[in-house]
Formats: structure tokens, C-alpha cells, sequence
């Protein structure tokens, strides 16, 4: 229930969701849920257009099927909105943050800010490891000394959570609020709104500043009613930052075309190379793994990371294939602590915890850990590289969990595959051609 | 076309059996990962009287149904087709309480098929006017689309009945009827075998009273089916 009138500041809101004194609150614009539009039902809150077939209802009322989890909208329903006051007090010294850019990220840095100046739409084009969230920094400053408000969204939960400390950290005099499907906070009226991009769904032209971490992710990436969430979310005079180590196609599509400006940074924040990856042909790896066996030389290597204390993760394409390659591993009796992780496991936070903590030797993944997670000083192993599930962005993202501290900036990269499908390759050419320009920057 | 439930890819893969049956192919609009989430009742032994699951040390007619045998005047059984497990949860927290009313299409073709052979009257359980104003629907008729059904039992305001300290705690429960018969629909289940369907049997309260109402009317005798249990 909502019961402030600030809570509506640049959202739209359920009406029935209002207490009932706030319903009738002046400031408040209400519209309808869903609108008819060239005779055809069209959810106000998603833009999604709705087959007549489908969203009908037995009484006569139709209602919206895309957008149902954050709350149903139907022809019963008014959308509730406050115009965005950017009522934020104002800080002297925002930015607590006292560390350093490089002369790279500086200069990516200062292309961001022009672009929010200028009401932009920009893609940073960063390598795994460059210091993307630092580089938003001076950003985020130049807004808060001006008043703005600031979203920075994320297709993943994992990466919302992940960066809502390190903003705080060096916001800390700043208000800010973390938004997601499973917490259980309640909303806040802040300056700086770290969320899902699902979570944009509830907010209408309330940013100046908005920045989508990691766009090229599933559930984001060709998804309609997300890049309408987006865009209803901004404020019309805002400007968008998308960023990302491995754009997808209909990205560069909107660089070409021009829509996007663009800016790469194809050197970590550390100067070093991205690691390049082995590629290691076993041509009965999948069988053997559906017989929840494993290759020699695959548990060859275990072992000699697991006695070397080497720390590693171990990918492969399913949650079946957690399973027998687990089986697989306690069956060779490999003294070494594991888990298996995958995206509804329950204890997915703890474990991946835990293996910060150290107190595990390596943790065996579906691709769920393929970004947004950073384990100092770890190697990486990929069964099955040429499965369909590793999109050649995907083993990009893997290949980027190693080397990304400077005291270890090195580490191998090992896929096991099959075939060199045309994502291994694509993967290989991309690290390498990345790894070129870097060459030639420094 | 997508999973209704975790809108993944529903796999069309062609069994053998599927060729040479020379039917009509229909793809099921929940992928086989989700439908393994739900735990059918028919291959399990479960309390003839309210079908539930049986563990090995329960009797059968379970404790609560000796109790209800008691307690009710009129004979009366129900079966479920799944337990409700949280699978099931999941799905009744969508499809009624958010309000998804595509998704009846997860199970109405099951509850059809078994009621196609039927030569009993179908009544399906109401809801209350004001929730079929804000749902938009009834979560029962929705999973029994173009059943042939004889609604003839409508909900009515609560009232308070007696002393309620004077009752055993059954006969309150059974007083406080939150049923009626629709006017005129009483000739139609006169004489009649019924089949009594909701979505959930939790306590068999609810069905009971409806049951009750029909057997006091006039109907021949009364089952229940429900999709969960």
C-alpha cells in the first residue's frame, strides 16, 4: 500500500495500490490501465498491443497478459502518476570515493558525462574488467551536483545486487534505494535507484540519468516490453548509457544506424591482457558426461588445480550435467570442497559466498555465473564449450572471470568441446581482437 | 510457442506412437520441465472418501473422513487429480490470486478429458460476486470451457446463526452455509446424479456444503472432483 505521495514521484502505479486518501490527492494524474487504440486493447503500463482472444475476460473486462507479474493490469484499473520534482536535497561533496582512474576510463568517463549533457543515447563497449562501474562515477557526480535523478538497471538480479553496495560505498551522503523482485524492502523516494529492469516497468519519465548494466543479457535482449520499460522509464530530456563487454547484434545494428553513439575501452583498468582461450578438442566429452563420467584429462586437471589450491569454476550447459559431472568427481575421490550452483538453486547466494570466502576450491555452474561476478585470482574450466547454450557472448563472459585483479592478471581459460562450434571460434577471434586493439592503444 | 508457466520453449519432439497413431498432433502449452513440477494422484493410493495421498500407516477412509462420516448426513466422495504441492501453489497463487486467466489452458484439458465421459451433471463451485467483479472470472468455469454445465449454485451473504457456543465444532461449520440454489434451477437437479467440481479441497468444507445443498434439494446423489488436493 502506498501512502506517501512521494512514492509516486516519476512511477505508475497501480491505483488500487494507493491508500485511499492519496487516490484523490491533486497532484496525482491518473490514465487508464488499458487504452483502445485503432480498436485494439494496448496496456498503458508495458505498451504491450493484447490479442482480444487472450486477454478477454468472462465479465466482459480484458486485462494484460505481458506485464502481469508486477501486478495485474486490467480495464478496471487506473495507472496512477506524480510528475518527477527531483526534490533531492543538495550534497557539497558527493562522491566519497577516493580512487583513481586510469587515463583510459578517464577519457571514457568524460565521454559519458558530454553524452548525458548532450540528452544522449550511448553504448560504452568495455572488455570484461575495465572498471565499468567506476567509470560511471564522475557521472553519477556531475547529476547529483545538478539535481538529477539517476536508474541503473540490470537484466540480472545478480548484477543489481552486486553493484548496489559499491554505488553506496561512494555515495554514501547520497540517497539510494535497491529495487528487485525478491526484496522485501520497501520503496523509497532516492536519488540514485539501482534495480531490475523488470522493476522499470513501475516508473514513468522519472530519470535523467539511465544507465542499463550488462544489456545484452537474457531476459533483456529481444524483449519488447523491457525496451519499453526502458524508455518509459526516462525522463523525455534524459539521456541512456548502455554497457556491456559483449553487445549482440540488434546493439550494433543501433550503432551503425546511428542511433547509439558509441565509446570502447578495450584494456582492463590493471593494462593487462584478457586472458585468450585454450581450446581442448575431446570428441566423446558429451557422451562420456551422459554417462556422468568424465574425460582423464578433464579430472587430470582437477586434481592438478585442487593440489595446487588453484581455484577455479567449472561451466557446463545444464542443470542435468551439474548433477553427473558432480557424481562424476566424488566418485574419483579428490580430496576438495564444491558445491553445484544454478539459477533456482535456494542456496545459490550462500554458496557463491562461500566460494568468495574461499572456503570452497571451485564451484561447478550452469551459465548463471557467466558475468557480473568477480573471484580474485580463479582459473576456468568449460565442459561441453560447443553446446548451444554458450552463445559466443556467453563464453566471452566466461573467459572474462579470469585475470581480473592485477596481482593475478593472467590464468587459463580452458574449453572442452567437441567441435570448435562457430561460437568457440567466434569467442577466440573476439578475446583476440580486443586483445589487438588494446595492443595498439598502449 | 512458450511455456505458459516459465515461458521457455515447449519441445515438440514426435514419438514414434505419435506417427503411427494417425491423430491429431497437439502440443501441450506447458514444457515437459514444469509439468514434472506437479504430482498426479492416479498412480498413488489415496482415501477413497477425499483423495488424499495415503502413507503406508494411514487408514483408509483417513481419520478426517471417519470424522466427516460422523458429522454429515449425506454419503458423499471426492477425488483430485494432483496434490497440492508447491508447484500447484505457484500455479493457483498466478492463475487465481494474480489473475492470469490464460493460464486455465494448463489444466482444463485434463479435468475435460476426465469429465468427458461423465453422465453426471456437471456444478461447478461459485465464487462470490464481488471477487468475479475484480478477478473477472471463475477459476472453476475457466478450467471447464465449453463443458456443458448446470450452474445452479450462487454464494450468499454470511450470516450469523444462533449460539454459536451451543454447536460441536462440525455442525457449526456445517450452519454456516455459504451457498444457495439459484432460483428456478431446482427442477434441473431433481432425481439427478451430480458431480460437484472446484479448484482446491483443503478442509472439504466448502465442497460439503455445496453437496449438502444439493443432496437437501433433491439430487439423486453428489461427487466431487477437484484439481488439487
Amino acid at each position: 500500500m502506498i501512502n506517501h505521495i512521494s512514492e509516486l514521484y516519476g512511477r505508475q502505479i497501480k491505483l488500487s495500490d494507493l491508500s485511499e486518501e492519496l487516490q484523490h490527492h491533486p497532484d496525482i494524474h491518473v490514465r487508464p490501465a488499458l487504452a483502445k487504440i485503432a480498436g485494439r486493447w494496448v496496456c498503458t503500463r508495458c505498451q504491450a498491443k493484447l490479442k482480444p482472444t487472450l486477454a478477454g475476460l468472462p465479465s466482459g473486462q480484458f486485462y494484460c497478459y505481458e506485464c502481469i507479474q508486477m501486478g495485474r493490469m486490467d480495464t478496471l484499473q487506473g495507472l496512477a502518476t506524480v510528475d518527477e520534482p527531483n526534490r533531492f536535497a543538495a550534497v557539497k561533496h558527493p562522491m566519497s570515493w577516493r580512487g583513481h582512474l586510469t587515463a583510459l576510463q578517464a577519457a571514457c568517463a568524460q565521454q559519458i558525462v558530454e553524452v548525458f549533457k548532450d540528452h544522449r543515447r550511448h553504448l560504452l563497449w568495455a572488455v570484461t574488467g575495465a572498471g565499468k562501474t567506476e567509470m560511471l562515477f564522475p557521472t553519477i557526480e556531475w547529476a547529483i551536483r545538478h539535481g538529477l535523478r539517476i536508474g541503473i538497471a540490470s537484466p540480472r538480479v545478480d548484477v543489481c545486487i552486486e553493484l548496489f553496495p559499491r554505488i553506496q560505498a561512494a555515495f554514501d551522503g547520497v540517497s539510494s534505494v535497491l529495487l528487485h523482485g525478491k526484496s522485501e524492502a520497501p520503496y523509497q523516494y532516492c536519488q540514485i535507484t539501482v534495480c531490475t529492469t523488470h522493476q522499470l516497468l513501475r516508473f514513468y519519465h522519472a530519470f535523467d540519468v539511465m544507465v542499463i548494466d550488462e544489456v545484452d543479457v537474457f531476459p533483456f535482449s529481444g524483449n519488447p516490453m523491457l525496451h519499453t520499460a526502458v524508455s518509459n522509464a526516462i525522463k523525455p530530456s534524459g539521456g541512456l548509457l548502455y554497457l556491456t563487454a559483449t553487445p549482440d547484434r540488434s546493439l550494433l545494428r543501433a550503432v551503425k544506424s546511428g542511433y547509439l553513439s558509441v565509446g570502447y575501452l578495450p584494456i582492463r583498468y590493471h593494462g593487462h591482457l584478457l586472458p585468450e582461450v585454450t581450446i581442448i578438442k575431446l570428441p566423446k566429452i558429451a557422451a562420456q558426461i551422459k554417462e556422468s563420467r568424465l574425460p582423464g584429462q578433464v579430472m587430470t586437471m582437477i586434481g592438478r588445480l585442487v593440489a595446487a589450491k588453484q581455484r577455479f569454476l567449472l561451466f557446463v550447459p545444464t542443470i542435468q550435467d551439474l548433477q553427473r559431472v558432480g557424481a562424476a568427481i566424488s566418485r574419483e575421490k579428490i580430496r576438495c570442497r564444491y558445491e553445484t550452483v544454478f539459477s533456482a538453486d535456494p542456496k545459490r547466494l550462500e554458496k557463491v559466498a562461500a566460494m568468495r570466502s574461499r572456503s570452497l576450491d571451485f564451484l561447478i555452474t550452469t551459465t548463471i555465473l557467466e558475468r557480473g561476478v568477480t573471484f580474485p585470482g580463479i582459473d576456468v574450466l568449460v565442459l561441453k564449450a560447443d553446446d548451444r547454450i554458450f552463445s559466443s557472448a556467453a563464453l566471452v563472459q566466461i573467459a572474462g572471470r579470469v585475470g581480473r585483479n592485477s596481482e593475478r592478471p593472467g590464468g587459463q581459460v580452458l574449453l572442452y568441446c567437441s567441435t570448435r562450434s562457430s561460437s568457440v571460434k567466434a569467442c577466440d577471434r573476439q578475446i583476440k581482437q580486443m586483445n589487438q586493439k588494446a595492443r595498439q592503444l598502449s | 510457442m512458450n511455456c505458459l508457466l516459465c515461458n521457455g520453449q515447449v519441445d515438440q519432439g514426435l514419438t514414434l506412437s505419435q506417427i503411427l497413431s494417425f491423430q491429431a498432433l497437439t502440443t501441450d502449452s506447458v514444457c515437459s520441465a514444469c509439468r514434472r513440477q506437479f504430482s498426479p494422484l492416479n498412480r498413488v493410493k489415496t482415501c477413497r472418501l477425499c483423495g488424499r495421498k495415503l502413507l503406508a500407516a494411514m487408514p483408509d477412509p483417513c481419520l478426517d473422513c471417519e470424522k466427516w462420516r460422523r458429522g454429515f448426513p449425506y454419503p458423499f466422495a471426492s477425488r483430485s487429480l494432483y496434490e497440492y504441492n508447491d508447484a500447484m501453489r505457484e500455479f493457483m497463487k498466478r492463475y487465481k490470486f494474480m489473475g492470469d486467466y490464460r493460464l486455465r489452458a494448463v489444466f482444463s484439458p485434463i479435468l475435460k478429458a476426465e469429465l468427458r465421459t461423465t453422465h453426471r451433471l456437471i456444478v461447478p463451485i461459485p465464487v462470490h460476486e464481488s471477487t468475479m467483479a475484480t478477478r473477472g472470472f471463475n477459476q472453476v468455469t475457466g478450467l471447464l470451457e465449453s463443458l456443458k454445465l448446470c450452474e445452479c449454485l450462487a454464494t450468499r451473504e454470511q450470516q450469523k446463526t444462533g449460539r454459536q457456543s451451543a454447536k460441536n465444532r462440525l455442525t457449526r461449520v456445517l450452519a454456516e452455509q455459504p451457498f444457495k440454489l439459484k432460483p428456478d434451477t431446482q427442477a434441473q437437479i431433481t432425481a439427478k446424479p451430480v458431480v460437484l467440481v472446484d479448484d482446491v479441497y483443503t478442509t472439504g468444507t466448502t465442497i460439503r456444503h455445496a453437496a449438502g445443498l444439493l443432496m437437501a434439494a433433491g439430487a439423486a446423489s453428489v461427487v466431487g472432483l477437484t484439481l488439487a488436493r
